[in-house]
């Protein structure tokens, strides 16, 4: 991945630099969300800061508001109350400068089917305004990470759901995003797929990106973030930093910690 | 096929149809408007062959042989072309159904895992294959019979015939049907992932079927003409032919026979002996497909191989959107069919149908009337109407693809001007063949074509305007896995009514205005031509207007605030 390294070689420093010289890239204040006027809160008083460099974990069990904080991060809900601000674009007030700013991918894998991998690559290089040679460029580093090989050129109808995945990561990725959104990103690639991956994820935002991501596994979630946000029926239960506890603790065991939290409350 | 039938899971299947059935029509579900229509549609299309059919069989029925008059042998002769082509089109209907209950049914997957035997799904299958072949026949039948009725003094006999008839009738058709099944899947599995050829196929088969529409809407003409001397017609030769036709045409002339209570006995040997073979004949080719189904040996999945393409050149956000546009409606053969080929045959159907209503004009109104303007102007607008009727999906056929264009960089005015105008430019091919048909034609002079062009385009831009914002404001995605639209909702209805309601006022107001002007001054029409532009000029211009305020009203907050679509 020679691509995301500096000119001469050497990782680009995002995360190594301290924290007071990095840039806020993501602001979540006070965000609360309703499906319908008479329903509950999905979420509520969601608050967070995401930095350069950082990979910062959304944690909670099912329907907890991951996924609705996620969709109202990347412009596809509205929402009744609070701030989003991506790389200092309120998402509301200037959607389009912030939108360009971010790559996502959603749980639901959402692709148009009736296109190629490449057609559909082609058509999220088009709308992020990627130079053809720059896309030709990422196009091939891609590859080599998630190596879905001649398969890019058959209809994603056809794609078994890792495929899927594997074409919206890359897609997602083509025009190199200063905030990457994954929604279950693990969910249904296969071992190896996995590891290149979390290995990507890590330099990706070691060259300076934020990664935002949810996740139901918590090992995975240990091992990649530096911060978790816990979330439960929709109000944020803590924000914890994994790697301090860890460097702190090597005994650590995250998957007790959560499960202790979820008991608690 | 050694396991037994599990007649409680057949009733448990059935069941699980019948739920999902009255899914459909549940409350939110249930498409009222479209039902309506289409019931008023089966109503107008009865209606209309009890009118033709029954003039028609009373001429025929006059027709002599060897300068004798025999009505029940003529009756006999049309009541065994009238089966012939009912079980034809039950065949046809046969195919279809085998196509959506065996080979590309969701649940066979499901059911090749699960514990359900494939002779209790072959019967389960069968029922629901049998149920819808026996409506149509039912339908076919007493629209036919009915009509006979009108100058056939039947007895008992011929009800319970009749009755008999329509339970028969399938069970003939679905072994014909399952012969043809595994052949045309074959060949629709090689067409499917050839897009061109396959819409080159589509498109034939429509022009076909318009054809075939086109002449007998020429019989039509002829018969309301009032020239009903067929005399020389069906002259001696040609009743011959269709007297050695007939004798030809098993099991249709036996079913006439039975009817007609001639050669019972025979007839009823040889229906009997038929429909034995022709269950033997099911039971063994839809059980081997079944089996082969299950074994996962015939897949309704198709194999899409494209050529490798390199990384595209850049594009405009607007330039990707109009491909996007593009690839998911030729690729998917329901949408090509309903737009692209619907677009370039409303033209042929403007041609044809204004050959004929010309004609009908002349003949009610009088020669010395000209209406050719008008009548192009109304028939214009009304295909344009039906044309466009596919916008009503603009929205809906995104579906959840819907929110991931909205956390794209794309603005709402890129997105709805890439909607507007990937169907603008479908709607000028379009309206440019159908302007230089008729003027090539010399239905209407050049001049007149290009108004007519205007007129269309104009027309057709509020239509687009509208049909899109009405979907966006009612969007309901499809929950299918491949986002696929099965069946038009209520917004296409709204569309296709409120279309033909603004299409024929504008006509009609044409028409009348026209006529009535012209009786003033008897009979001049050439002098109230401006009239006409003006009227259909000034009206489209004001609906379209009309239409685009509509579109653009508070888009840009409906769009951000947007969560519709039922999927969330």
């Amino acid at each position: 991945m020679a691509y995301y390294n500096q000119p001469n070689g050497a990782p680009v420093a995002g995360a190594q630099r301290p924290k007071s010289e990095r840039k806020e890239v993501v602001r979540v204040k006070g965000l609360c969300k309703k499906y319908s006027k008479n329903a509950d809160w999905a979420v509520k008083n969601i608050s967070f800061s995401c930095f350069e460099g950082e990979i910062v974990g959304l944690l909670g069990h099912n329907g907890a508001g991951k996924s609705t904080t996620i969709k109202c991060l990347e412009g596809m809900l509205p929402y009744e109350r609070g701030e989003i601000a991506i790389a200092g674009h309120d998402i509301q007030k200037d959607p389009l400068a912030a939108k360009a700013n971010m790559g996502f991918v959603t749980d639901n894998h959402a692709v148009f089917i009736k296109m190629t991998g490449m057609q559909y690559i082609n058509f999220m290089a088009d709308v992020y305004k990627v130079p053809t040679q720059l896309r030709v460029k990422r196009l091939a580093a891609l590859e080599k990470v998630f190596q879905l090989g001649s398969a890019i050129h058959n209809l994603v109808s056809s794609y078994s759901h890792g495929m899927r995945q594997k074409v919206c990561m890359m897609a997602s990725l083509i025009h190199h995003p200063k905030l990457w959104i994954l929604d279950e990103p693990m969910t249904g690639l296969d071992p190896r797929t996995m590891k290149a991956v979390q290995d990507f994820m890590r330099r990706y935002a070691a060259a300076g990106n934020t990664i935002i991501f949810s996740s139901h596994a918590l090992n995975t979630v240990a091992k990649l973030c530096d911060r978790v946000v816990l979330i439960r029926k929709g109000k944020q239960l803590n924000e914890i930093n994994v790697k301090q506890i860890c460097a702190m603790n090597p005994n650590f065991d995250f998957e007790e910690y959560f499960l202790r939290n979820e008991r608690q409350d | 096929m050694k396991d037994k039938i599990d007649f409680s899971l057949v009733r448990a299947l059935l069941r699980k149809q019948r739920q999902e059935r009255h899914f459909a029509y549940a409350k939110g579900n249930f498409d009222a408007l479209g039902f309506f229509l289409r019931l008023v549609l089966v109503g107008i299309f009865v209606a209309v062959f009890v009118v033709f059919f029954g003039q028609f069989m009373e001429i025929y029925l006059q027709q002599r042989t060897n300068n004798l008059l025999n009505p029940d042998a003529r009756l006999y002769e049309i009541l065994t072309f009238a089966y012939l082509v009912i079980l034809v089109a039950m065949t046809f209907g046969g195919v279809s159904a085998i196509t959506r209950e065996i080979f590309l049914a969701d649940d066979m997957k499901v059911f090749s895992a699960m514990p359900v035997s494939a002779k209790t799904l072959f019967v389960a299958k069968l029922i629901t294959i049998y149920r819808s072949q026996l409506l149509i026949g039912l339908l076919a039948v007493f629209t036919v019979n009915g009509t006979a009725l009108l100058h056939y003094q039947a007895e008992l006999w011929f009800y319970l015939s009749s009755v008999a008839l329509c339970f028969v009738l399938p069970l003939i058709s679905i072994a014909l049907a399952s012969i043809i099944a595994l052949p045309y899947f074959m060949l629709r599995q090689y067409i499917m992932p050839r897009f061109v050829l396959m819409f080159i196929v589509i498109t034939f088969l429509a022009a076909m079927a318009i054809w075939l529409y086109s002449l007998l809407l020429g019989m039509v003409e002829h018969m309301l003409s009032g020239d009903r001397d067929w005399t020389y017609f069906f002259d001696e030769s040609v009743m011959n032919v269709i007297r050695t036709a007939v004798s030809y045409c098993y099991p249709a002339n036996w079913m006439a026979s039975l009817i007609m209570q001639r050669n019972v006995l025979t007839c009823s040997i040889g229906i009997t002996i038929l429909v034995a073979v022709c269950i033997a004949i099911t039971m063994l080719v839809i059980g081997n497909i079944l089996t082969r189904i299950l074994q996962s040996r015939i897949s309704g999945d198709v194999n899409f191989i494209y050529p490798a393409q390199d990384v595209g050149e850049r594009q405009t956000t607007t330039a990707a959107l109009l491909k996007k546009e593009f690839v998911m409606i030729f690729r998917t053969p329901s949408y090509m069919f309903s737009y692209f080929s619907v677009a370039l045959l409303m033209p042929l159907m403007t041609y044809f149908c204004m050959n004929v209503a010309g004609s009908l004009i002349s003949s009610t109104v009088g020669i010395a009337f000209d209406f050719s303007v008008e009548l192009a102007v109304f028939l214009t607008l009304l295909f344009s109407a039906l044309t466009n009727v596919f916008c009503s999906t603009n929205i809906s056929r995104e579906g959840s693809m819907l929110y991931t264009v909205k956390a794209l960089p794309v603005s709402h005015g890129q997105f709805f001007f890439s909607k507007v105008i990937f169907c603008m430019l479908v709607t000028v091919v379009s309206q440019t063949i159908s302007a230089i048909v008729l003027a090539a034609t010399g239905y209407v002079n050049w001049l007149v074509a290009l108004f007519l062009f205007a007129v269309g385009v104009v027309f057709s831009f509020a239509q687009i305007c509208f049909a899109t914002r009405y979907d966006f404001n009612h969007a309901r995605f499809s929950t299918e896995d491949d986002g696929e639209i099965k069946e038009a909702g209520s917004t296409a209805s709204t569309i296709i009514v409120l279309g033909m309601v603004v299409s024929f006022l504008i006509g009609i107001a044409t028409i009348v205005v026209k006529m009535v002007l012209s009786f003033n001054a008897g009979g001049e029409t050439a002098s109230f031509d401006y009239l006409t532009y003006l009227i259909v000029g000034g009206s489209v211009i004001f609906v379209a207007a009309l239409a685009c305020i509509y579109l653009v009203f508070r888009l840009k907050r409906k769009y951000y605030e947007f969560s519709g679509g039922g999927l969330l």
